[in-house]
């Protein structure tokens, strides 16, 4: 119970957090930073694109721990840990995909197009959607855990071939801004749009760890209930 | 649309979709707590007849 408090209290904490860094990443996002030279207001739409991305990576190496951890020790902790995180990790995918889209409009003229990074993006929201649907089809707890497990570990090594896709085919969509093998981030992006940009990463890291702290508990009470109905019929 | 516009609309659809994830994830827990605990009250006067 003193542990399941403890959880519980690290997860408001998280919350707090999050709101705070939501707040000043909004007020640096849309008024306190510079519109950008080329882009003008538009490039502002970076303050959430980056950072939904960012969460969307967490989530998914947290779901790749949580399924290698699965297959490892089989225990039911890491498989709520590795459903929560691809839940989340789906939710932020998207986002990403809909900011770029919105942001592809005005830059590029047109909301899609089939350049290496995006559709690999969107291979990566199909994966996960495709875990959360694997996952709610098989009946099989324990075969549904392993099935998802292994598809969360695939699932996770499309991250790689995104960051890397702008280097590997010529593609529409920009190098990396900060997480780039050649450059520092304060080499590639001036200071004030780059301290915005960290706030707001930070925020979204906050957020995304929160979110997930709240679906654990919704998930380790589901198992809960699981247990006491299975009590109930013995 | 202007510049602000395509600024204003990815943030409501981000924020929006956020919150309504947030409330969703709330609902859920309360349902799962409210059917737990009720499980628990229903399968007590069993647990004391063992």
């Amino acid at each position: 119970m003193a542990k399941a408090e403890k959880k519980r209290g690290s997860g408001e904490i998280l919350g707090v957090l999050a709101l705070l860094f939501i707040l000043v990443g909004l007020y640096v996002a849309l008024i306190q930073a510079p519109p950008d030279a080329y882009q003008g207001e538009v490039q502002r739409i970076m303050y959430i694109h980056i950072p939904s991305i960012v969460a969307a990576y967490l989530c998914f190496f947290i779901v790749f721990l949580g399924s290698c951890l699965y297959l490892w020790k089989r225990e039911t902790r890491d498989d709520i840990l590795a459903k929560s995180a691809a839940e989340v990790g789906v939710l932020f995918t998207a986002l990403t995909i809909i900011e770029g889209s919105i942001w592809g409009k005005p830059t590029w003229g047109v909301w899609w197009t089939w350049d290496a990074r995006l559709t690999l993006t969107a291979l990566l929201l199909m994966i996960f959607v495709g875990y959360i649907m694997l996952r709610s089809l098989i009946e099989d707890e324990e075969r549904g855990a392993v099935c998802g497990a292994v598809v969360g570990i695939i699932g996770f090594l499309d991250i790689p071939l995104i960051h890397m896709s702008v280097y590997w085919w010529r593609t529409l969509h920009q190098p990396p801004s900060i997480f780039r093998p050649d450059k520092l981030p304060w080499e590639n992006i001036k200071w004030p749009l780059l301290w915005p940009l960290i706030i707001n990463i930070v925020a979204f890291v906050f957020l995304s760890l929160y979110l997930l702290s709240l679906r654990i508990r919704v998930g380790e009470t589901e198992e809960r209930i699981k247990g006491e109905m299975l009590g109930g019929t013995a | 649309m202007g510049s602000w516009g395509f600024v204003l609309l990815a943030y409501g659809i981000v924020w929006l979709a956020l919150v309504l994830y947030f409330l969703s994830l709330k609902n859920r827990m309360r349902k799962a707590g409210t059917k737990l605990s009720q499980l628990r009250s229903a399968g007590s006067p069993g647990k004391h007849e063992k």
